[in-house]
């Protein structure tokens, strides 16, 4: 794609009547890193820095045809919304590590519009950072997300959500996973597929807790609405948990639509199509919760479209 | 005015039959209650009009006016002005309540209701209904007590200004306060316009809510049909009366089961 394109991708999620000049950053293997950064975030060797002393907001395009990669580095104390797009080639794989230093807060709404390709992506943590993440994984192509989130300092928190689409033939598989290293951490995981026609979707959802993390708190759900006969969907959810002192949850289910529901909502008055577009929009919408965001959220809304029903 | 008329419904839920040729005609302007001991099929009939699944009619018939009532889907007797006021209303997670009920207005109009008068008109019957401001934001019944949950079906039949509204029990799990706001609401509501059938178990609901006509539904069939005297007969004497007067049921004492979660994944097997 060409620069203009991929700024287009962007575009519906700006708020351009307070952000006149976003900062953002494309990272293409079509032509050199293109962007546009404040004094105080920077960019060298596949690393970019943030050290802003006042909250921003940021944007991140990953445009690639083969191997990506990138590290991003949250100083102490930042403050940063960043919205990422991946619109990576067929086969291409993008490699992302993020470090949040002490007390940094970040939170990430990452719109995946990526054909058959995959992502490595891990996170970590210092002490008091916190990260929410939302994933929402509705491009129209196979793909396998791998994303870690690592707590290694005392109360770090990560909050990940993720939103999925499998139709057609489309095959995706993700893991997420939240290994706390360090005591009195807390990890939560909302994983919400919906799979059509011939897709094909597995969840892995693993919490691990190492030995001597006491205090420490790792919860996740699992769900997948399946439409159609010939889908193909499992949701694991995985716990390890090396210590005592720990509170631990995890919830996974694959299933049709409740009956009951439709037929409340068309008891109102909804028909059948109206009625399961508004459970599957109310199912997938919470990924837009991980940030504060009104543009972000009609944007989402609109994309939803093509879950129809 | 527009009449809803049931003539010798039959119907069935799994293999045993719940109802056994019941009569009811209900015109716009008219209060009828519903009262019998449980599980003799008050809330069949009203979920049978309303087109739950669950309930297969196997005889009969129920029209609006002319039309075939039985013929249409859920949607199609909601648009045509039929309401149930849910016993156990659903909790539906991740939809709002204004989205929810900003599409149950819009499902019944050509033109969408422009954003400012839903929600002004939102906000004066959450006032008047004592609701909890914050509840336009809230998932649709999640987490709210039975009583907000009641309150949110009376507010819903507000909005939607049916026909007929079928209330099923809508005095369960309210305060003495809560239920006379329930009252009010469902009083106002009365004009030559709208009819109503209510089942309940307490004459307190009918003090409130005078119907104008009573019947009492034993064994899949209205037994006995009079005006409010036959409400207090029942809160002095209970029923064992219409055993006297020939008529025989089982009792039954199981309690309502609400599946949660583990209920349901079993369900999705």
């Amino acid at each position: 794609m060409t620069k203009e394109q991929l700024l287009n991708q962007i575009k519906p999620m700006i708020d351009l009547t307070t952000d006149h000049q976003p900062y953002y950053m494309i990272l293409s293997s079509s032509f050199p890193m293109e962007s546009h950064l404040p004094q105080d975030v920077s960019y060298q060797d596949h690393v970019l820095k943030f050290r802003n002393q006042n909250p921003m907001t940021f944007y991140i395009i990953y445009d690639g045809k083969d191997e990506l990669s990138l590290h991003i580095h949250f100083e102490a104390y930042t403050q940063v919304d960043l919205i990422e797009v991946k619109t990576l080639d067929v086969k291409a794989c993008l490699h992302k590590t993020m470090t949040l230093d002490e007390g940094a807060q970040v939170h990430v709404f990452s719109e995946n519009l990526s054909h058959s390709a995959s992502s490595h992506e891990d996170v970590y943590l210092q002490s008091y950072a916190q990260c929410q993440y939302g994933y929402s994984e509705l491009s129209d192509d196979s793909f396998e997300g791998i994303y870690h989130f690592y707590l290694d300092g005392v109360e770090a928190r990560a909050q990940v959500r993720t939103a999925i689409l499998s139709k057609n033939q489309e095959n995706k598989h993700y893991e997420i996973l939240i290994q706390h290293n360090q005591p009195m951490t807390y990890g939560q995981m909302d994983n919400y597929g919906v799979v059509k026609d011939s897709g094909k979707l597995v969840i892995d959802g693993i919490g691990t807790i190492t030995k001597g993390q006491h205090g420490s708190a790792a919860h996740q759900t699992n769900k997948i609405m399946v439409f159609d006969e010939a889908c193909h969907a499992c949701a694991n959810p995985y716990l390890y948990i090396d210590d005592y002192d720990v509170q631990a949850s995890h919830a996974a289910a694959v299933g049709k639509m409740d009956e009951e529901h439709l037929y409340y909502l068309q008891s109102r008055g909804l028909t059948k199509k109206q009625a399961m577009q508004l459970i599957t929009y109310g199912y997938l919408m919470p990924v837009v919760e991980v940030i504060d965001n009104e543009m972000i959220k009609k944007h989402f809304e609109n994309s939803l479209s093509k879950v129809g029903a | 005015m527009s009449t809803l008329k049931i003539e010798n419904l039959h119907v069935e839920v799994g293999d045993k039959e719940i109802l056994k040729g019941l009569n009811l005609e209900v015109k716009t302007g008219e209060v009828h209650a519903i009262m019998g001991p449980n599980g003799n099929g008050k809330s069949t009939l009203l979920s049978t009009i309303m087109g739950h699944p669950k309930y297969i009619v196997t005889q009969g018939s129920i029209t609006l006016d002319d039309q075939d009532v039985l013929a249409m889907s859920v949607d199609e007797r909601a648009r045509a002005g039929l309401f149930l006021g849910m016993q156990y209303p659903q909790e539906i997670p991740g939809i709002t309540n204004s989205d929810f009920l900003r599409a149950a207005i819009n499902a019944k109009r050509d033109e969408p209701i422009s954003l400012f008068k839903f929600i002004r008109m939102l906000d004066k019957n959450i006032e008047e209904l004592g609701m909890d401001e914050n509840l336009a934001h809230r998932y649709l019944n999640e987490g709210f007590s039975g009583g907000e949950k009641k309150r949110n079906e009376i507010l819903q039949m507000k909005l939607l200004q049916p026909r007929f509204a079928l209330l099923d029990e809508i005095d369960s799990g309210l305060d003495v306060d809560a239920l006379r706001v329930v009252a009010e609401a469902i009083n106002s509501m009365r004009s030559d316009d709208f009819g109503c059938i209510m089942v309940s178990h307490y004459e307190r609901m009918f003090e409130l809510v005078k119907p104008t006509h009573v019947h009492v539904l034993v064994q899949g069939q209205i037994v006995m049909s009079g005006g409010y005297e036959l409400v207090e007969k029942i809160d002095q004497d209970g029923y064992e009366w219409v055993k006297e007067l020939g008529y025989e049921w089982e009792q039954n004492e199981r309690q309502p089961i609400i599946l949660e979660a583990c209920g349901k994944k079993e369900s999705l097997k």
